[in-house]
């Protein structure tokens, strides 16, 4: 490994300071989970890591919104949201989610920041909020702007966020009752593998007809996405058996996997076929909101 | 003093004096003692050599081929050697210099120890750079420009063996220390490093007698043995002429007389150390790093160390990837007349243990199966992978695979229960092995017996409906353990009466420390916990051949049973005659004496079986060919257990391993590029994976021979575990896999090929 520096600046203005937007081997740095493995790999070589470490005050912990939904902040660890009453309290679906997120050791120190900023296609929590819908505060010399989750993600280990901008916070709205939430994730080797495949679905029922519908795709895809043919066929239909099959159908002919090692990409078609179908029948068997 | 245990067989040398055999009966042995290094593991204080550093030592970092086949142009360590801090690059030819023959091997002379002439495989060190900081030494390293003329590769050991393949090794060259393979001598033009054959009886008269014959090929992939310690080296010299090698190694011994034998060296000027291992499996077996850190400690004239990381142990050593060939005849009544098998091993570039791997597991790939007719070939085969080598089971497991497979196939097929099936067919006490050698000491039926308790196999299996289905199945495994080989132990009793045990096995985990000091203790008097045992020190530990094959138990526990007996004899001359008074009374207050005895030969294959069976219970979901182990029996013949508890978590960790290289774990290697180099890529099991009934389960068949009626049990969990998930599997769905690991996708693959519905391929 290359030598580099390793700056821990105290406050935010100080720390998009030290990034830059023309040099690559520049990285902001909060857990290390994801950063280090492609270090190792030499992936990537760092010249500077601007540590978040530092930036605890405003950038850690769960608030509550106006409206009833949740603000996040960037550094708050996935354990500490595992383990949030608040968390469990507004989105059961990701409080169960996290339980099967990798395994303890890295929870511990990953952070929701890094987990989005990473754009890894195989993470947990994007295909959920991109189905819960909310907005990413993203920080840089120019100022703040909020990107809409369903702009965020752009490509394999693409995100729309500037060389130079920093996660600081995800907002995340307030749920109306009687939603049924579901991530379903399907691991082809340990359980804590990241997924072949992982689907979040979100839809609300009114007298037996969906009324909305949300479902996304992620791992076995180039990136977290909406399946907007699927949740077209949701609209306005009795949620039944066959109609969860037929969304899962158009699910699966509407994706176009990528072969790695988690499974071929006909293999993760037919993963998509079947998640895309139990994550629908799970969250109305789990009554609302993803609550087992 | 000194106990000499050399064995081949049955026969065991008798300890020197006359003094009676009884063991005073101090309750030492057969029980569970604690592991006597459990307190040190937890908090920290246990040695490690991967903990080791030395004054004014340089780290060393090596630089890997990037080919799997082609001739070295040019090696240009220029911009490396700019790098502020690189203290020197050392290449093959640097080696050269200092060792005009820089080739090892336990069987061939085969492995250079940094790259010379030509690259065998993607990963094969080429060159090291020292300094010290380790990280200018890696970034160094990846700075080192290599020049190569690819040849064409060869990866499938199907493929390599014949005509007109590539060929990897210009010649054969087997090592003086297994005089057996001496014909293959100079021997060219071919990659096949060994072919193992056993015949009895008449293969083909056989086949003619039976009533249906049944063909079938089966593979294993690659997997590694991924220790929680990687390999790790540091040498140092010893004053002007000698040098002292710290090194993870499970076998001290070896790493003594190789390194010896590349410098021109007399042993007593090697030194070698070990501390705990952790982890080992049959990885860091032979010569791994010593004799690159050897030649650059003395190259430098500074103290080395290399340390591997997880990653590069893919580099390194592997299980070997096999293809297995089995024809069988039978009657209808299910006994079975004639076996042939054929077996190829994917050795990868360097022989390691390879060929012994092949004729070792080849002697008993027939099965633990009374069978007139057999025909048994076993290749040993190179190709340009990474070099595979000794995995705990020794081969065994791949074996096993295939024959456990096909006793599924044939006793369905023939519609006999498949336990009913293996008992018409076993090899009992008394009856020849297809080698020849007369069964001793085994006991199938018992095992038989407690697998069918265990999975209570008269009891009918709900096998479910809708998507997910239920199944079961159960396997049978044998092993000879190895022969010729040779353990020495010393037992000394300080002034003070208390002991300690020098030998050099090495304690990587399965609790060797622990029964030893049981096993002295025993016939000393001793409580075990009070027992020193001293590591792995070639300057004051007598040999070894080495930690391995399910060994130690039998053989160094014999050497320190012989060695305390004769401490015990001495003892009691002298209370006899100065206090006259009994053992139990006596206080030692004399030092330690040194006594030997002779070694025999035997021309048996082996000095005990292994014997073990296993019954797993599976759920099957058809729709994602996820399998999910709900029971899994492991039931192994453990002689008389030294100590239960240990014994049946070393079932229990077996199974957990071979349970992993059953379900996902797999190197995936195209176009010899290892893809998954790393544990976030290559998966091995989690607690969350674990059946949520797993046994280890002891039969206890006292060995005539073994210490306190004891056999090694190390490596018998790892025999079954495979077929029998295979056979629950096809007793769940009616689908036979054929191929290891048995993945979601490739389950669901041949699920829906059944269906007539198939996947399509990418």
């Amino acid at each position: 490994m290359k030598s580099f520096d390793l700056v821990e600046p105290a406050t935010l203005d100080e720390a998009i300071a030290l990034l830059d937007s023309q040099d690559r081997s520049v990285r902001a740095i909060a857990g290390g989970t994801a950063l280090m493995l492609m270090m190792k790999t030499r992936l990537f070589q760092p010249t500077r890591l601007v540590s978040l470490r530092q930036l605890d005050g405003d950038l850690r912990g769960i608030r509550v919104n106006e409206g009833g939904g949740l603000r996040i902040g960037a550094m708050t660890s996935l354990a500490e949201l595992e383990y949030s009453p608040l968390l469990a309290g507004t989105y059961p679906v990701m409080s169960q989610a996290l339980r099967t997120l990798s395994n303890i050791r890295i929870r511990n120190v990953a952070t929701l920041g890094g987990h989005l900023a990473h754009g890894d296609p195989h993470m947990d929590l994007p295909p959920i909020l991109l189905t819960l819908g909310g907005r990413i505060s993203a920080v840089s010399r120019r100022g703040r702007r909020w990107i809409p989750i369903s702009d965020f993600f752009v490509g394999y280990y693409q995100t729309s966020l500037a060389k130079d901008e920093l996660i600081t916070a995800v907002d995340v709205p307030g749920q109306s009752p009687g939603v049924y939430c579901w991530y379903e994730k399907f691991t082809a080797r340990s359980a804590d593998d990241w997924p072949t495949v992982g689907v979040a679905v979100w839809y609300s029922v009114d007298s037996n007809v969906i009324t909305e519908a949300r479902i996304a795709v992620s791992a076995a895809t180039e990136r977290p996405m909406r399946i907007a043919v699927a949740e077209a066929l949701l609209i306005n239909a009795p949620a039944t058996r066959q109609v969860f099959s037929k969304a899962a159908d158009a699910a699966a002919d509407e994706v176009q996997p990528i072969a790695d090692l988690h499974g071929s990409a006909s293999y993760k078609r037919e993963m998509v076929r079947v998640h895309v179908r139990r994550a629908l029948e799970h969250a109305l068997n789990s009554r609302s909101n993803g609550a087992g | 003093m000194a106990a000499h245990y050399t064995e081949s067989a049955a026969k065991v040398v008798e300890p020197p004096s006359k003094i009676k055999r009884k063991a005073p009966g101090s309750g030492q042995v057969k029980r569970s003692v604690r592991r006597l290094e459990s307190k040190a593991k937890v908090d920290g204080s246990a040695e490690y050599i991967y903990n080791l550093s030395l004054p004014g030592m340089l780290y060393g970092k090596i630089a890997r081929s990037s080919i799997p086949h082609g001739k070295i142009l040019s090696i240009d360590a220029t911009a490396a050697l700019a790098i502020e801090g690189v203290h020197a690059v050392i290449t093959g030819e640097d080696i050269r210099r200092l060792i005009p023959d820089p080739y090892y091997g336990p069987a061939f002379h085969d492995q250079p120890i940094l790259a010379l002439d030509k690259v065998r495989y993607a990963g094969e060190p080429v060159a090291v750079v020292l300094a010290a900081d380790p990280h200018v030494a890696e970034e160094a390293a990846d700075l080192i420009a290599v020049e190569y003329d690819p040849l064409e590769p060869v990866f499938d050991e199907v493929a390599a063996s014949k005509a007109g393949a590539p060929i990897i090794h210009d010649r054969l060259r087997p090592a003086a220390t297994f005089p057996d393979l001496k014909y293959l001598q100079g021997r060219s033009g071919t990659n096949v490093a060994l072919s193992g054959r056993v015949r009895r009886g008449d293969l083909e008269k056989g086949f003619r007698e039976s009533d249906h014959i049944f063909e079938h090929t089966f593979r294993n992939g690659k997997v590694i043995h991924a220790p929680l310690e990687p390999f790790v080296t540091l040498a140092e010299m010893n004053g002007p002429d000698g040098l002292t090698i710290h090194t993870a190694s499970q076998s001290p011994s070896f790493v003594r007389s190789e390194v010896s034998r590349l410098l021109g060296w007399p042993e007593n000027r090697v030194r070698v150390r070990t501390a705990f291992l952790g982890g080992g499996f049959g990885g860091k077996l032979y010569i791994k790093l010593e004799a690159l850190v050897a030649a650059c400690a003395l190259l430098v004239r500074k103290p080395v160390r290399i340390a591997l990381t997880m990653e590069e142990q893919f580099y390194t050593i592997t299980k070997h990837g096999a293809t297995v060939r089995l024809k069988t005849g039978a009657k209808k009544d299910g006994r079975i007349v004639a076996r042939e098998v054929e077996t190829w091993w994917n050795g990868g570039a360097y022989a390691d243990i390879g060929p012994r791997v092949a004729q070792k597991s080849g002697l008993t790939s027939a099965g633990p199966y009374d069978i007139e007719n057999i025909a048994i070939d076993s290749h040993a085969i190179y190709t340009n992978e990474p070099p595979a080598g000794a995995l705990r089971g020794f081969g065994v497991s791949q074996v096993v695979w295939a024959y456990e497979s096909q006793a599924d196939i044939i006793a369905r097929a023939l519609k006999i229960d498949p336990l009913e099936f293996r008992r018409r067919n076993i090899l009992r006490e008394g009856r020849p092995h297809a080698t020849g050698m007369l069964m001793t000491d085994v006991d199938i039926d018992a095992i038989l017996d407690r697998l069918a308790e265990r999975m209570e196999w008269d009891r009918p299996l709900d096998h479910g409906s809708g998507t997910i289905r239920r199944g079961r199945g159960i396997a049978i495994g044998i092993k000879a353990c190895v022969a010729p080989t040779t353990s020495v132990a010393m037992v000394n009793i300080y002034g003070d009466g208390s002991c300690g045990i020098c030998c050099s096995t090495v304690d990587m985990g399965q609790g060797s420390d622990t029964a030893m000091a049981q096993i002295a203790g025993e016939l000393l008097g001793v409580s075990a916990e009070a027992i020193r045992v001293i590591h792995p020190d070639t300057d004051v530990t007598p040999y070894d051949m080495a930690t391995l094959g399910s060994r130690s138990t039998y053989h160094m526990g014999n050497a320190v049973r012989h060695a305390a007996e004769d401490a015990r004899a001495q003892l009691l001359r002298i209370a006899a005659t100065a206090l006259q008074t009994d053992i139990d009374e006596l206080e030692c207050r004399d030092g330690a004496v040194l006594t030997r005895s002779g070694a025999r030969m035997s021309r048996q294959i082996t000095p005990f079986w292994m014997l073990g069976g296993a019954g797993a219970e599976i759920e099957v979901d058809t729709e994602t060919g996820r399998i999910r182990v709900t029971k899994l029996v492991n039931v192994g013949d453990a002689g008389s257990a030294i100590n239960p508890d240990i014994v049946e978590r070393q079932l229990i960790g077996a199974g957990t391993m071979q349970f992993g290289f059953t379900i996902f774990e797999e190197m995936i290697i195209n176009e010899g590029q290892v893809v998954n180099a790393s544990f976030a890529d290559y998966k091995i099991p989690g607690m969350l994976d674990l059946p949520d009934d797993l046994t280890g389960e002891l039969v206890e068949v006292p060995h005539r021979h073994g210490p306190f009626g004891a056999k090694g049990i190390g490596e018998t969990g790892m025999f079954c575990v495979s077929p029998a998930i295979g056979n629950a599997l096809y007793d769940a769905i009616e689908v036979r896999v054929m191929e290891m690991p048995l993945t979601p996708e490739r389950v669901l693959r041949a699920l829906r090929q059944a269906q007539d519905r198939p996947l399509t391929s990418d």
